[in-house]
């Protein structure tokens, strides 16, 4: 335990934290400002610059517009992925031939880059909206497969023996042992599958598409107004973040066991 | 009365040629509420004998019955206690030992009041609310312990509920098992593999030998009960320990 036993400071944990990542975020703020008053540059703007401009951007109704369109592909193509990605899973891990059946292809869409498969949905499908939801549905549903066939293919065999030993129907099984069993693995695909949603949905409206947030990109882009420009990604960003550390919040209320504690 | 008529169990292995023989022409009476310790060295079978009797497996040839009836499936005049204790980690003690009773259907309040009051009998009130990973092994396997108990069953199975346990603690487990087993007298067949558990719970304990799975002796341990806590002076307890540690040794070297 020795190695492990890292150096604190003597403050409380909570101030601690907090505070080491409000000077981290300072310092960052601060060596940006300084850097960009030094190269003077057009194409990179100050962090002050920025920051009004994001100001600014938030109170604009083309921004909310943009969220909008951005995020009708998100909710529908994830939607779908969640509903989707934990049925085949839970297929895949209890029947034998669905596994055999279902494996080569979640194997390929595991590896597949986004350019390489983003080209071809377009090409089939088209520019509107079921493309970008096919998209999005395509790379988040594999993470959720994979990790929910994972779940219960590790369930202890011990806990199925006991609750077959205290007379368990099929249904007691799949509600007491299995269900609860692969829930932190299910959530911890969510929480992954989430992230590349996030990616897919980014690379097809930055790079291919120019839609919604991605089109008022490119309009900004073209405007030389560098500003604008950081200041639609940080939202984009921002948003990501936001909904990760939701999944994370989520997964920690709905599995409160797998933290790690201590002998009281 | 617990009756095994020349049960048979083979088990398909990826390692073995052959299929293994966990259990050949294993039969064995065991009376109502005596306790009986199943001995032997690891891969003889017996967790299988336990496994039949609990009704988790299916014999390839011969019968298990308790009290005249033929043993189909789990019943709840049985109840086991596991080596690695098969607690639900996202349950918390309170509901861990009410988990039988739930599947039973018991209503919500009555179970608690039960698991409650099983939880004191095994020393460990307080920690109703406390998650397994926050238990110690000992006080896990009190937990499936007072699981077990909580269904009330005629018979306690146990696999080598103690097995994973430092010495000191497994001496109280043992102490506490039968100054719970005074109170409310059941029968029991626990499995073990050491010769001084054996002789020191058991009013008889059956020998078993491996490849294939083999009753070879039974061996009573005419102590009284409830059985003295300086027990390891009585003669009888010395000279049974002694053979049984000698048969043992002979089994493994032969």
């Amino acid at each position: 335990m020795l190695g492990l036993d890292r150096r604190r400071l003597s403050l409380p944990p909570d101030v601690q934290r907090w505070g080491l990542r409000l000077i981290s975020i300072g310092v960052f703020a601060l060596g940006w400002q300084l850097l960009a008053h030094r190269m003077h540059s057009l194409l990179l703007p100050s962090f002050s610059e920025t920051l009004t401009a994001l100001l600014s951007l938030l109170v604009t109704p083309e921004l909310w517009q943009a969220l909008w369109v951005s995020n009708q592909a998100m909710v529908l193509g994830f939607g779908a992925a969640v509903f989707v990605g934990i049925l085949v899973g839970f297929l895949m891990a209890r029947v034998r031939a669905a596994e055999q059946f279902l494996d080569p292809y979640l194997n390929i869409l595991l590896v597949i880059p986004m350019g390489a498969l983003v080209p071809i949905l377009i090409m089939a499908t088209g520019l509107g909206l079921f493309t970008r939801v096919l998209i999005v549905f395509s790379f988040a549903v594999v993470v959720i497969t994979v990790n929910t066939r994972a779940g219960l293919q590790t369930i202890e065999s011990g806990w199925i023996e006991m609750a077959q030993s205290f007379g368990a129907t099929e249904r007691q099984l799949w509600r007491q042992i299995l269900l609860p069993g692969a829930l932190p693995a299910i959530l911890t695909g969510l929480r992954l599958g989430m992230a590349r949603a996030i990616s897919a949905k980014l690379y097809v409206e930055q790079i291919q598409l120019a839609l919604g947030i991605g089109r008022l990109n490119q309009d900004i882009q073209g405007g030389f107004d560098s500003a604008n420009l950081y200041a639609t990604i940080a939202v984009v960003v921002g948003e990501a973040v936001i909904l990760i550390q939701a999944l994370k919040w989520i997964e920690r209320r709905a599995t409160p066991w797998t933290e790690p504690s201590v002998v009281e | 009365m617990i009756e095994l008529c020349d049960c048979r169990k083979t088990f398909i292995s990826k390692h073995a040629q052959a299929p293994v023989v966990a259990l050949d022409g294993v039969s064995l009476t065991i009376q109502t509420q005596q306790f009986v310790c199943v001995l032997g060295p690891s891969g003889c079978g017996k967790t299988t004998l336990l496994k039949a009797i609990a009704g988790l497996l299916v014999l390839d040839s011969g019968e298990v019955r308790i009290d005249g009836a033929h043993v189909a499936g789990p019943g709840s005049d049985r109840a086991m206690v596991f080596q690695n204790f098969a607690l639900l980690p996202w349950a918390d003690v309170i509901s861990n030992v009410a988990f039988g009773l739930e599947l039973r259907g018991a209503p919500k309040a009555e179970r608690e009041a039960k698991a409650h009051a099983l939880i004191v009998a095994v020393g460990l009130s307080g920690f109703e609310r406390h998650f397994p990973r926050q238990l110690s092994g000992g006080m896990q396997q009190r937990v499936g312990l007072a699981r077990a108990l909580a269904v009330d069953p005629d018979i306690l199975l146990m696999d080598e509920p103690f097995g994973s346990v430092d010495e000191q603690t497994r001496r109280l487990l043992q102490e506490d098992l039968l100054a719970l087993l005074d109170r409310t007298r059941k029968t029991v067949v626990f499995v073990t593999h050491s010769v001084d558990e054996a002789a020191r719970l058991g009013d008889r304990v059956v020998l078993m030998t491996p490849r294939p799975g083999r009753v070879q002796e039974e061996v009573d341990v005419p102590l009284p009960r409830p059985r003295p806590t300086d027990v390891e002076l009585n003669p009888i307890f010395l000279e049974r320990k002694e053979y049984l540690w000698q048969r043992l040794q002979a089994m493994q070297t032969r």
